[in-house]
Order: C-alpha cells, then structure tokens, then sequence
C-alpha cells in the first residue's frame, strides 16, 4: 500500500530537503512507495490544496524548518491536523535551530540589523504588504503542536531520513539511539585534563587524537550519536548540530556542567576563552533553553 | 481592492528553494497591474553572526541556504581571511576550488532535472500531479537515472572535500582543516569517464529540448535588464575574480574588487517582500536592476574558463547573440556551466597539488578589521562582509545572497510573462511539442 506523505517547509534553508534528495538511487526504492500530497520544493500542489485534505489523511507529514512567521505557524498547525503521524524532521523542527539564535535579541533589534542598519540599503523600512507578520521569537515546533516522532540533525544525514522513512512505511518501532558523537568517533582518547582552549584557526589538529583532548572545543560528548561523527572524521570539531541524546533537557547547560569536570581552568579563564558561550555552546538548539525561555518571558513583560 | 480588480495568488510558488508567493494584480479590464514576487520570510543571520568568533562564521554561514551551503562556506571563510589579512596555502585553495565545482555541478543538476525538466516534459500545460522530477524517474527512467548520477557525483564529491554534503565544515581562516585524501582523489577519478558520458548525454537533452522549447525561448519574458557576475581575466569564474557590470545593450560598465561591491551595489527594500532587491547604485532602481545567476555570468565573461564550454557557449551566442536577455535561455546556460564544472574538475582531480597535506597555515592571527569574501552561488553572486574586533569576534556583518541580487529581475520576467500572457494571451500562439509525460 502506497503511504500518503506530505513535506512543509517552515522558516529553514531547505538543507532536509537536499539531504533527503541526497538519497539518490535510493530514492527508486521509497518513491513508488510514496504518493506526495503536498512537497512545494519538488511538486506543483499549492497550500490550498493541503488545506483542502480531509484531516488525518495524510499518513505521514515531515515538517522542516521554525517558525519564524505567522504563516509557517498556519502551516504548521495545518500539517498537525491533517497528519496522522508528525514527523519533526531535522534540528530547526526540533529544536529552533541556528535562527533561535536570534531569540537573544528583541524582533525589534532583528529587524533594525536587517532593514535599516546596512549602508548597501538605500529605503530602510519594514516590509508590510503580502508578507506576513514575524513572531517574537523562535520557539521549536513541539512547543506550538504535538509531535509523534523527533528526527534531529542539521540536517539528518539521508540514511538518517532513509531509516526513519523506511520504519515509517513498514511500521517498524523507530527510536533515537542513546549513545553520543563520542561513541562513534574512532579518535584516541586520554583522561580529559584540558589546560587551554584553542580555536580552529591555531595550529593544527592531529588527525588520530580527540580532539577536545587537543583543546578544541568538539561537543561529540554531549551529543546525539546520529551522524556518524561525520565532523570529527573530517577534522573537524563536533559543533553539536543534530542535539543533545535523548533525555537531556537542555543541552547548553548539560554541556557546561561536563566541562566544569573536565576543565582545569579558573572560571575567569573559561569565560575569557568562550565570550559567546550561547553560540558556543547552543548552537542550534538556543530557542529550546531554559534560558531563552525565561528572556522570553522576560522581554513579553517589557 | 476597487470594483472589478482581480488578484490571482500563487501560494506558494512551487518547485522553488526558498520561500515565495506570488502576487498578480489585474485591472478590470484585463490589464497586468503589477506582479509581486512575496519573499515570506527571513530569518536574521546577519543579527546573530554579530559576537560570534569569526571562525564560526562559516559553519554558520551554510545554514542559510541548504541547496547552496558550500558558496556560503567559502565566501564566508575568504571575508574573514580578508578581514584578518590571511592567504590560504594555494593547495587549499584548490581544494576550495574542487568543493565549488563539485557543489555547482550538482546543484545545477539538481535544478535542470528537478525544478526545471518537468515543465519540459510534462509540458507547461501538463497536469499539477504529473510535473514532478519523481513522475520523471517513473516515466522516463532513463532521464531520471541521468539525472541521479549527474546529482550524485557532484554531492558525493561536494561531502568528500567538505567532510559532509550539506553544511561542510573543512574551511577554516588559513586553509582547511583536512586534506583531501589520495584514496578519495582516486575513487572520484575512476568515475571521470562515466561523468563525462553522464555531462554529454546532459547536453544532448539540452539541445533537444532547446529546439523543441525554441518558439517560448525567444518569445516569452525576453525581459533587458542589466547583468551581475564574477569573472578572472575574462573568463567566466566562480571562487575568485573581479565583479563585472553590463548595461541592458551590453556595454559593461563596472569591473571592480568585490571589496569595493558597496560603491556599485545598493538594496532596495520593497513594501511586499523580505529579499530585498539590489541594483547597480550608479543607474538607480529601477532602472539599475540586475540579473545574476547563469545567463547573467555567461553574459558578463568574455569567455568560459574551459574548452568544451566555450565550444557550447559560442553555439548559444551564435544563435541568441550577446547579452541575451531571454529568460528561458537560463537553462541552457546552467547546461553550458555544468560542462565547465566538470572540466574544472578533471583539472584539479588530476593536479597532483590536490592531495597536498600542505592545507593549513599553523599561526593565523585574528585582528581588528573588515573583509569581504565573495564567490559566485549557483544562483548568483553571494557577498559576505564582515566587520571582526581585536580578538577576532564579529562585530557586524552584511550579506548580499544570491537571490537578493537576481530577485527584482525575477519580478521584472514575470511583469512581461504575466503581461504577455494575460494581455496579449501569448501562450495560446506559441509553438510547443507533444509532451512527454502525460
């Protein structure tokens, strides 16, 4: 039987899409499998056609991207309704991603960055007509709908999506692995006793050793095990984009108490060496901390 | 909305990256008002790069844009070498080289087979449910099978160099952060001739739908407008050159230093979309809106960089001259760029300086300034400027993508189509083939 599907693409760079075209040959196997109702990146139905599904009539709806806008809030409330499954499909679904960023500034402050500081405008103003109102900040979708299924990574690699998509044809049990970055790296690792933090751009990183060990800040401890390493085997530094494992709350916070045990720094040498600790150590999952929960709360009093 | 006004409302536009509607206002007698191409959201990269290390910044940089991570990696990467005074060994900056190519290769195989080929082959009339790159890979599989091994290669090749295919990591201020392997230099090797089959089968599509499509190719949206690319002694470029400017008869009237982009570039910010639209600041807006993308470059450069291409862009001004300003003539130039892409890979494939190890300044001293990376984006010139403090922090950054550079003449194509064919009722008279896809 030939499952009903449907992809929407909130505020987002689309990078879910390309990794599930990544697929490739694979693709011959899943797409006679799929009958797409709604896929504006690859096929010609418009919105109103979405809406015009009958609800839960889409087996299985993957939803990528944040919102950022009023309409990827209806859309997003619109796929929940009409899909028996939801799937929040890569890490700004997730978790907000890199645009909750953002969430450290008021719209205001986003908006004058964007339209009125750059000296290469010549009308700053704030585009009004057909184009829908921002919300305040990012939040990640499970806060605004009920999600069935979490798939995170930025973006989920495509045998990420190929496994998740497969289980969810056949109906096959699809759980997050609990493991770490770290349980997939094939570096050497010592006992962790980190003097000095260095950035990417000094000296050179031995290619068989950890390399948090080496004094470069890679978060494969204290992320999901989902990538295969795929940075560390490149050499380059775990940026925690795919989030914490299953179970952790809030990732930054997980990430600074593992450091605190590590780390043989005083505090005012370990806040010299990170002056943005929320780039640093949230990096696509800002809008699902407890921190910017709270800022939130506190700019919507102001 | 008066009496008698109608607004037709494209929601959204379809088979696009990005996020746009379209807006077609009709007077009561029928005539095309305005066309408005609604950019419906942004998401403040230029805000949150501001504290970051600047370093960070091109892994960030790539989240803009999932079909074209790889150019905003890299021009990303070059405006804080600019900015720090920093020159990659030149070993690294081959390799950069491979990882743009690989990318344009694939996103332009991506965009021909999958956001373009179906309104070929299902024709533009064909059914909604029909026209679509997965009922191609049903119905023509051959077609289909061309163009998996086509995007295949130019991602595989694209995650090889850039440690992942989508959001690379490898570039770092000083080089990159690993080599590329002899093992993996050798396995993209021993596919060079199956993908130079794969790029003339490619072509050869190209032509057959060029001549069956030529009536809409020269008839509809033949929109002037000026032209926006990069170029390095006049050949046609992508990773490093010198910006060009044509003038809409085709006199170029700008070749500058992306450095000094801001005294020829300005952003105007319409009422009814987040892109906003850039122009040539000496002509004003609208007069000075531009094009960019593939016909833009083929239009700008004197020449292609490579043999084969220049062969096929010879063929393409021979028949439409130069500039062209037919819309649809994009796709034959994607085509013609493709084949440049995978002649500039064979070069660098076979450059023995590819597997360097010598990648990686060891000492990069991040200091106090400005700079300003630029590549050419599969869709057009991709500008990343940054502004870093004493330790190397980004204090402000300004970006010019690629579509901000191309969107206004999007919107200028669709005023003349939407005229020609809600006015003039063009598309009735034009001459097309029986589709393929039914």
């Amino acid at each position: 039987m030939t499952k009903r599907v449907a992809f929407a693409q909130l505020s987002s760079c689309w990078g879910c899409d390309q990794s599930l075209v990544d697929l490739h040959f694979s693709l011959l196997e899943v797409l006679p499998q799929l009958e797409i109702l709604y896929w504006p990146a690859v096929v010609d139905f418009k919105l109103k056609d979405l809406e015009g599904l009958p609800d839960k009539s889409v087996h299985v709806g993957f939803v990528e991207g944040s919102c950022r806008t009023e309409n990827d809030l209806h859309l997003l409330k619109v796929m929940r309704e009409k899909s028996k499954l939801l799937v929040a499909w890569g890490s700004c679904s997730c978790f907000g991603g890199v645009q909750g960023l953002g969430n450290q500034w008021t719209l205001s402050q986003l908006t004058d960055t964007k339209f009125f500081k750059p000296e290469t405008v010549v009308n700053p103003r704030l585009p009004t007509e057909n184009v829908p109102a921002f919300l305040d900040k990012v939040a990640p979708n499970p806060q605004h709908v009920p999600f069935d299924i979490i798939l995170p990574g930025c973006p989920p690699s495509s045998k990420n999506t190929f496994d998740a998509v497969t289980a969810l044809l056949t109906g096959a049990p699809f759980d997050l692995p609990q493991k770490t970055v770290c349980d997939q790296c094939t570096r050497t690792r010592e006992e962790k006793r980190i003097k000095k933090f260095r950035r990417t751009h000094e000296g050179k990183i031995d290619p068989k050793k950890c390399i948090l060990d080496q004094g470069y800040l890679c978060l494969g401890f204290a992320t999901i095990g989902f990538c295969g390493a795929q940075c560390p085997a490149a050499n380059a530094p775990c940026k925690g984009c795919f989030g914490p494992p299953p179970g952790v709350k809030d990732h930054g916070a997980k990430i600074i108490s593992a450091l605190g045990g590590i780390v043989e720094m005083e505090p005012e040498e370990l806040r010299a060496a990170f002056p943005d600790p929320i780039g640093s150590f949230y990096f696509v999952d800002y809008a699902a901390s407890y921190l910017s929960r709270i800022t939130s709360k506190e700019d919507s009093k102001k | 909305m008066t009496d008698g006004e109608r607004t037709i409302k494209i929601e959204p536009v379809t088979r696009l990256e990005g996020h746009g509607d379209l807006t077609i206002r009709l007077t009561k007698t029928g005539k095309v008002k305005d066309v408005q191409f609604n950019v419906t959201s942004t998401r403040f990269f230029e805000k949150f790069l501001e504290g970051r290390f600047a370093e960070e910044a091109p892994i960030l940089a790539p989240r803009i844009c999932g079909i074209c991570p790889v150019p905003h990696h890299l021009a990303s990467v070059k405006a804080v070498e600019a900015a720090w005074d920093v020159t990659p060994p030149p070993a690294a900056v081959k390799v950069r080289r491979l990882h743009i190519n690989a990318k344009q290769l694939s996103s332009h195989g991506l965009h021909f087979f999958a956001l373009a080929a179906p309104d070929f082959l299902a024709g533009p009339f064909g059914d909604p449910a029909k026209r679509n790159v997965a009922e191609i890979i049903k119905a023509l599989p051959d077609v289909g099978k061309l163009a998996l091994h086509v995007m295949q290669f130019g991602q595989d090749l694209s995650g090889s160099v850039g440690g992942r295919p989508v959001h690379p990591v490898t570039s770092v201020p000083g080089g990159l952060l690993s080599p590329f392997s002899e093992e993996k230099r050798d396995a993209f090797l021993k596919q060079l001739d199956s993908l130079k089959e794969w790029t003339t089968a490619t072509v050869e599509l190209a032509k057959k739908v060029i001549e069956d499509y030529w009536d809409p190719i020269t008839k509809l949206a033949v929109v002037p407008t000026y032209y926006l690319g990069t170029h390095k002694s006049g050949n046609l470029e992508i990773y490093d050159g010198q910006i060009r400017v044509m003038d809409p008869e085709g006199k170029i009237v700008a070749d500058f230093k992306p450095k000094d982009y801001r005294k020829h570039l300005g952003e105007h910010i319409p009422d009814h979309s987040y892109a906003t639209h850039t122009f040539y600041l000496p002509a004003g807006y609208p007069e000075g809106v531009w094009r960019a993308n593939t016909l833009a470059r083929c239009n700008i450069a004197d020449r292609m960089a490579t043999p084969l291409a220049q062969e096929a862009l010879e063929e393409m001004r021979a028949k439409l001259g130069r500039p062209i300003h037919a819309t649809f003539a994009y796709h034959w130039a994607r085509v013609i760029e493709m084949v440049q892409a995978v002649e500039e890979i064979e070069m660098l494939l076979k450059d023995p300086d590819i597997v360097s190890t010598d990648v990686k300044l060891s000492d990069v001293q991040p200091k106090k300034g400005n700079g300003v990376g630029c590549v050419e984006a599969p869709r057009g010139t991709l500008i990343h400027h940054y502004w870093t403090d004493e330790k190397g922090v980004i204090t402000a950054a300004n970006l010019i993508v690629a579509t901000n550079n191309n969107i206004a003449g999007i919107e200028k194509s669709l005023l003349e189509a939407a005229k020609q064919i809600f006015e003039k009722r063009a598309h009735e008279s034009l001459k097309l083939p029986e589709p393929k896809i039914r």
